[in-house]
This record gives C-alpha cells, structure tokens and sequence, in this order.
C-alpha cells in the first residue's frame, strides 16, 4: 500500500519537471511510411454521427490495404475525456506508449492541450498533402489560438440554421428578424442549452451581430477583472435573450441538448429552425431519414461563424508514423472529396477547390464567414448565461 | 485457505479504493502539480459553492434522489404485501426479470421515446382526438426533462422497484412469511396488521444494503439524468460530470471538488435514511407490540389485482416494441402513429462491429461475475465461520461513491504500471463494481440460513465440503444463480470503467450505445439499446428457468420418494 501512494505521489510530483514536447529529427517521408506499416493507430474522436463512423471505417479500409495502418475509431462522446485522458497519463509520468495515437479536436480542447503541453509538433509542414490545403482558410488560428503546426486542418464548421421550406418559406435572416418570428409563432424558436458546443455558438454569434463593439470579441477578456468591459460589450446580448426567452420553445425554460435535437424537434414540427456547425447537414439528414425532403440550410445575413476542426497527435503516442500517414491520408484530394460528399458526410473540404476539382470530385461554396472570438469570451458568456438563465 | 480468499477479497475489490480516494481528495484540495496547482487550498470548494443555483441543484439531487428511494420501497413493500404467497406470485416473479435485466441507459431512452411531448404515448393520445382533455396538455410537457425531475423520479423508482423486490424473495423466504402469518392470524391479527406489525420490522433492516444502493444510485446517476432529468438546473451529479468534462483543464480541482461534495451528500443521505429507520422502530416499539387490533375490518383492498403492478410490467412490454419498431424505421414524422418508411439500413450498418462488441462484453461480464461470485462467497461463509464480517460501509463505498471521480485515482495507479494492460485493468474495474451487488444478492440468503441445518449435517457423518455441496448450496442456490445473472448485468451495464481504464480501446455495447446516444438518432439508439436489454435478459431467464428446474427437480424426487414409501405401506396393509 505504502508503494501505492509512494508511486502516486512520485508520478504526481513528476509531472512538475517533465519537458513536454519531444523533439525528434525530421524524418524522411518515406522512413515514415515505412515504419508505419504495420502499426495500429487509435484515433479518438467523436462517435456520435453514424454518417461520420461510416466514413472513418472506410478511411480504416483505404489505410490498411494502401499503408498497411490498422485504424481503431475509439468513439468518444466527448473529446474532453480524451484531453482528461492524456493530463492523467502526463501526471503518472507516461511519456511512451500512451493510449490515443490521433485525436480530432479544435477550440477549447486544443487550446488546453497546448497549453498543458500534451502535443506533439510541429509536425504539418512534413506531410506531402499539404501542398494542397486551402491557404486562404484560417488554418493557421485555431480559435484565435494559433495552431503552431501541432495540428492539421481536416474540415470546416459553419454554423448555419436548417428550416422547411413547406412551413417556413422565408427565414429570419438576421437575430432581430428571428426575435419577430418567435413573437409572430410563440414556442417555436430555441437554441441549445449552453454550455453545449452549438449553444454557445449560437450566443457567440448573436453577440457579434448585437453588440456595438464587436472587434472587442477578437482580444482576451478576463470576465472577473474587466467587469465594466465584458457588461458593456455584451448588455445587448442579454437585453435581447430576455425579450427572446419568454417567446421561445418552452417558454426558454427548458432547451434542446444539442444540435440533434433542434434536428429532431424541427422533423417534429415543434421548431421551425434547427441548428447546426455542418453547412450540408440538411441533406445528410434527409438521406438518412431524419428531415422531409423540402429541409435546407442556410446562413444569416452577416455569415456563418466558421470555424476549422483539426487532426493532432499526443505527445507520448505509441504510433506517431502511423497517426503521420493517417493524417496525411485524411487530407489527401481522395479522402477530402468523399468526406465533402453530402451523401457521405457532407463536410466541406480543407483543400483548394482546384484540387480537389482533379479527383472528380464537386466543389461547393461555402458560406460567408465570421472568425471565432478569443476562446476566453467563450467561458465568460457561457458562465454569465448560467447565472442569469441557469435555473 | 478461508482466510486467504477473504484477504483477497479484500485486496481486489477495496485496496483499488484507496488511490481512489487520494486521487479525488487531493484534486479537490488545488494539489495537481501537473497542471502548476502545488499548493494546498480550498478555493476549489468556494468555486462550488459560488456556482449560481448549486442550491438548487442539490435540492434536485435529494428530491428525486431520495423521492425515488422512499417510491421504490413503497411500491416494492405494497406489491409484496398483496401478492406473496398467492397463486399470483409466480405470474408476477417471472415477469420481475425483463425489468431488471433492462439496463438503465435502455430503459431511460425506451422511456423518453414513449413519454416525451413528441413521444409515442402522446401521439397515440392525439390519434385517439383525446389530447384536448384537461390535463393531458401538462403532464405532456412535464415527463421529459421537467424543471422538478418528476419524470426522472419516476422513473428511477419504476426501474428500482423490480431490484428491491427481488432482492426481497431471499429474505421473505427465510423468514418463512407463511408460518407468520398462520401465527399473527391465530392472534387476531389481520393480513395488514401482520405485514405491518411482524414483517415489516424483519424484512426492513435485511433490506439496508439494496435500499442503500438504490438511494446512493438515484443521487449520483449521470446517465439517466442526462436523457430524463432537469437540465435549467441540472441534478448535482449532472453538474458534476460537466465540470469532469470540461476541456479547461485548470478547472479540474472545481470537478473533484464538486465530486467530493456529491459524496458527502450521498453519505449524509444514508445516514438520514438510517436514521430514519432507527428512529421509527424505536418509537412505533409500543406500537408494534401492542398486538392485534380489537375491531376487524374483514374486506380486503377493494384495488383490482392488476392495479398494482401493471407499470411494471406495461412500461417493458412497450418499451421493447417501440425500440424494435424504431431501429427499423427510416422515416417516422410526428405525429405518425407508426414509420411512413422502413429500412434495415441501420441494423446491416451496424452488423459487422456486433460480434465484436458482444463477445468482448460477454467475456467481460463472466470474467467479473464468476470472480465476485467466488469472493463474495469466501467472505460469507468466513462471517459465517469468524463472526468477522465485511463491514456494511466498505461494502458501501464502491456502490455511493461517484464511479467518476473514484476512477480517476485509479487512472493515475494504472499509468505507473508500465505496459499497456487495459484488459486487466478493465475487468478488475468490473470486478469493484460487480462485487458489491453480487454480495448484497446473496447476503440475505447467508444471513437467514439456519446454521443449525449445518451442525446437524455434521453430526450425521457429512464433512464440511459435503454439507456444504449437499445443504447448504441447495438452501442458497437460488440466490447464487439471481446473483450471478445480477453480477452479468451489471458488469454489462458498466460504462465509466470500460471507458476509462480500458483507454477506449476496449468497447462494449455500452460505451457504444453512450458513444452512439450523444448523437441522438433514435434508430441507432433503439438499436443498441435493443440489444444492450436482450443481453441481460437473457441470463436472467436463464437464472429464473435454472431454479425453478432444480425446485421442481427436487419436489420431483420428493414426491416419488414419498409415493414409493406410501405404495410400500399399502402393500404392508393389503399384505397385513
């Protein structure tokens, strides 16, 4: 027992003088390839999209028979557990052959792997299929963070509202034209609950149409010691959640979990608008049964706050070669059309049009786009949301 | 040997406990130097205690927490009370199992399908054109995540009812309610008087441990919360589990603080319902004995049969159905009474990873039951032997702490260890936590087994092993084949562990169906929470099929017995 808490006490004080991020030589592309063969790579990412399982088991078959890389999808319901996972590994000292080889992040998580120093990198410039990324995308920020090379684009988030064009012809199509609509059908109009990813977004996305000072969202703000600020910035916000709320579904006592269940009661016709960060996600649900064929989606005036999800690799990952081929796999023209297929996923691709135009496969066009806030606008909104709507 | 497996007991199932408990304490106390927190302090339990509506939160805690608790043993003590010892009993037995076996995560998705606004029942209350009755309007709106958790309580005690009565036979059995009665009925005391004044006082205190469970469950369930619970605010343990869950990492002492908290309240709750216990014997005790009442109210409970446990039974038997209809549907508009559009797109989706995923959890599952079953039972017969006990609150700990921050610390221990051991580590998680039901399955029948059937084997010539093989197994083995099927479905059930130790890299169709649930297509849902109840419940079936053989098989042998010695007899008097 006493080499338990010995052991314990030890890993935990250990933690304190370990250099995080590992430096190797920069190898050649073919070594890696090489010494990838045969390795098995957990990738942990979000499980909850049959759409998306489908389409990383079919990555998993491409990778085995053109690498001879084992791709193990580890589903998660939420990627935090998996940021958990890696600081409880970094506490016990276990710097090789740690459990996750890949993790699909971005935002918060990203910003608290880097900061804690649970990345390995900078690894992008390294992969061939880099050439082909979309330089214009804001691939290098990642929530105002910069990626610094520790994480690579895999595709595009905007968040876009999804109605029926047989019960709702002629959107809002800003948050004032939406507050009318809610007085015009009282109990029609929500949002998920934040601190929900899409919930937030949605208040994020209020905030910079509302506010008066929306470059102010792009600087750090620290909600304790500038009170007088954050109160300024975001008193719109608030005065129109309070107009907005008592006309919402349910009176805005209660909210949908997430964006599936704004999907679910917009089919239910208990709202008229569904919420989601997948710009094709409309006709993904309508091929999958979840909406009547007249769903669409589409954007505000002001466009969509966008926003990249990236590929990253643990410090201490046992496969590094293998999450390397993978990721560069993934980013391939060939993986990159299938994913931007509205039949398949309907995620829009990282690459330039053109390059993907020579597998074959259509471009789209995105929506206009807004860049994220500073990730710390993000906690303070969401724990000011709480005290004044959490109960 | 006896004392080697209670060390080992001992040593498997509580020594994980303790870097358990140290991994939760220190977190809470600022003291992660990981993350640059290397001083001692108790800002975390401010942050608690400042979170707006913690209050509020708490106080939902307890009501449905401990309002399911206090439902579950009403309704489990009513039902018992009408229905032990008649011809209705066995009907009622047999159909205990299907509810139990239905894992929570099943029961709470088949629950929020039938009674959501947009659920089945409401669309067949709409297709009936009686949707516009008064009333109907607020109990549609107030099932599914209502701000007072009626709906979770509910359904918590519907689901918790079946566990308490079957953890009840055991003990009812033993204390031979039959016999009771005739004797109470002698006296002058009617069926009411007799279970409240004679069994009552018996069955309770026997009943501690799973009405323990029930209440530490209730308090700091996440995964039935999160579909049928409040969300503005949520419950304590809700809260809790987003904090754990929050990507900033800095707010990680907020989490084990608010861990630790649940754990007390847990605690307290426990004590409260000791205390209340205690309480109500100690001051109804004149009451108790004062015997029979002089006036009789001869007519029985004018409530038809089927009243009382009907929920109990209707619930699964839609539950089931819809889930089936569901994972087969394609299209299926509110307020479409059934699918416009069927597919079995999802199911053949579906198929390739199904072998997988349950032989990896049936090889879990028997791996941690067969194990606990060995453990638990050296324990009991060392109590037995020694007078030395598992105390109740080492029992308790697995079964009230929060699994969450429990598995935290024990996270950490396993990383020490070099090596990539998740199988090992994921079936001695499922071993902490099956252990503690399977003993509670089984403490009732140790507890009520008359040693004296032991001393006279003894004294008959049988050694220790053959009294225990021939008498004692036959007495307990009812027991011993409920809690194995019990100690299956909860090691099948176990989210958290397999998550956790097991890296990911290990699935079950639980972390599938919780993975799988967060994106909320309820064809996929239906289809895992389908297949996550058919598990259970068959060994379930197993379990209730195997004792009433044995029972049966061994009447059988008494009754030829008996006839072979009467027809002997009679030939002595045709003889004679």
């Amino acid at each position: 027992m006493k080499k338990t808490f010995l052991g314990l006490a030890l890993a935990l004080a250990s933690g304190l003088s370990t250099a995080a991020v590992s430096n190797e030589p920069e190898q050649n592309w073919d070594e890696i390839v090489k010494q990838a063969n045969g390795q098995t790579v957990y990738f942990n990412a979000w499980g909850g999209s049959q759409e998306i399982n489908d389409y990383v088991r079919w990555a998993g078959r491409q990778l085995q028979s053109q690498y001879g890389i084992s791709l193990k999808h580890v589903k998660v319901a939420d990627i935090a557990e998996t940021t958990q996972r890696l600081l409880a590994e970094k506490a016990a000292g276990k710097h090789q052959g740690g459990s996750v080889d890949l993790v699909w992040i971005n935002g918060e998580n990203f910003r608290s792997m880097k900061h804690s120093n649970l990345l390995y990198g900078p690894f992008t410039q390294q992969l061939p299929n880099w050439q082909y990324v979309d330089t214009r995308l804001p691939i290098d920020e990642d929530f105002t963070e910069p990626t610094a090379g520790l994480e690579a684009p895999w595709g595009v988030g905007q968040l876009v509202f999804i109605h029926d064009k047989e019960t709702l012809n002629n959107p809002p199509k800003n948050f004032a034209e939406l507050l009318s609509l809610a007085r015009a059908f009282p109990g029609k109009v929500s949002y998920p609950q934040p601190p929900e990813f899409h919930g937030s977004s949605f208040l994020k996305a209020a905030l910079l149409e509302l506010t008066d000072e929306p470059d102010s969202l792009y600087t750090a703000i620290d909600s304790q010691t500038q009170r007088q600020r954050f109160e300024q910035v975001t008193a719109p916000l608030w005065h129109y959640l309070d107009q907005l709320h008592p006309v919402a579904w349910q009176q805005g006592k209660r909210f949908p979990s997430g964006t599936s269940e704004t999907i679910q009661l917009l089919d239910d016709q208990q709202l008229l608008l569904a919420i989601t960060f997948n710009p094709n996600a409309a006709n993904a649900a309508i091929e999958n049964g979840n909406l009547v064929d007249t769903a669409q989606t589409y954007a505000f005036e002001q466009g969509a706050l966008s926003n990249i999800h990236f590929l990253a690799i643990p410090w201490n990952a046992q496969a590094k070669e293998g999450a390397l081929v993978t990721i560069n796999f993934l980013m391939s023209p060939e993986a990159q059309a299938r994913k931007a297929d509205a039949k398949i996923w309907g995620d829009p691709s990282v690459l330039k049009p053109e390059s993907l135009a020579n597998s074959g496969a259509q471009g789209f066009s995105l929506f206009k786009s807004i860049p994220e806030p500073h990730p710390s606008w993000l906690t303070a909104i969401e724990l000011e949301w709480q005290k004044r709507y959490g109960s | 040997m006896i004392h080697l497996f209670f060390i080992f007991a001992l040593l498997l199932c509580f020594l994980p406990l303790l870097p358990g408990m140290v991994g939760l304490l220190l977190p809470s106390l600022s003291w992660i130097p990981t993350l640059g927190f290397d001083s001692v302090s108790i800002s975390a339990f401010y942050d608690v205690a400042t979170w707006p509506n913690l209050s509020a939160s708490i106080a939902l805690s307890l009501s449905t927490g401990l309002g399911s608790t206090v439902l579950a043993l009403f309704f489990t003590y009513t039902i018992l009370k009408r229905y032990w010892g008649t011809s209705r009993w066995l009907k009622l037995e047999r159909t205990l199992s299907p509810m139990l076996a239905m894992p929570h995560v099943a029961f709470a998705i088949g629950f929020s399908l039938l009674f959501s606004p947009t659920g089945w029942v409401f669309r067949l209350i709409g297709a009936l054109g009686i949707s516009d009755v008064a009333g109907i309007d607020l109990i549609q709106n107030n099932l599914i995540q209502d701000n007072y958790g009626i709906g979770l309580m509910l359904a918590l005690a519907i689901k918790e009812t079946p566990f308490l009565i079957i953890m009840s036979i055991p003990i009812l059995k033993q204390l031979n309610v039959e016999q009771l009665s005739k004797v109470s009925a002698s006296l002058g005391y009617s069926h009411l008087e007799t279970w409240r004044k004679v069994i009552i006082p018996q069955w309770l205190p026997k009943l501690r441990l799973p009405l323990f469970a029930v209440a530490a469950y209730g308090l700091s369930v996440v995964d039935i919360a999160l579909i049928l619970g409040p969300t503005r605010p949520a419950t304590l343990s809700v809260l809790v589990w987003q904090w754990f869950n929050d990507p900033d990492l800095q707010q990680l002492p907020r989490a084990a603080a608010g861990a630790s908290l649940l754990l007390f309240i847990t605690a307290a709750s426990l004590g409260l319902i000791r205390l209340v216990e205690w309480l109500s014997f100690k001051h109804q005790r004149g009451w108790i004995t004062k015997g029979a009442k002089a006036v009789k109210n001869a007519k029985r409970n004018p409530i038809r049969h089927l009243a009382l446990y009907s929920p109990f039974i209707a619930i699964p038997v839609l539950i089931v159905p819809l889930l089936f209809v569901w994972s087969f549907a394609h299209r299926w508009r509110f307020p479409d009474l059934l699918p416009s559009r069927y597919s079995e797109r999802f199911w053949l989706q579906e198929l390739p990873t199904l072998t997988d995923l349950i032989s990896t959890s049936l090889l879990l599952a028997f791996v941690s039951s067969a194990l606990a079953l060995i453990l638990v039972i050296a324990c009991l017969e060392y109590r037995q032997k020694f007078q030395r006990a598992l105390p109740a609150w080492l029992i308790a700990i697995p079964l009230v702490t929060p699994q969450l921050s429990l598995l935290f610390g024990i996270q950490i221990v396993t990383y020490i260890i070099p090596g990539q051991h998740y199988w090992l580590w994921v079936s001695w998680s499922h071993l902490i936590f099956v252990f503690p039901y399977m003993y509670l399955a089984l403490d009732g029948a140790w507890r009520s087994y008359d040693v004296r059937l032991d001393q006279c084997s003894r004294s008959l010539g049988l050694t220790a092993w053959q009294t225990w093989w021939r008498v004692k197994r036959a007495q307990v083995q009812p027991a011993i084949i409920f809690g194995l099927a019990i100690g299956i479905s909860v090691s099948l059930a176990q989210y958290l562990p397999t998550q956790m130790l097991g890296a990911g890299r290990i699935s079950t169709l639980t972390t599938e169906a919780v993975a799988l649930a967060s994106g909320q297509d309820r064809r996929v849902m239906a289809i895992y929470g389908l297949l996550q109840g058919i598990l259970p419940f068959i060994f379930f079936t197993l379990a209730i099929v195997a004792n009433r053989l044995s029972y049966r098989w061994r009447h059988y042998r008494q009754y030829s017995l008996q006839n072979t010695h009467i027809s002997n007899k009679s030939k002595e008097y045709t003889h004679g």
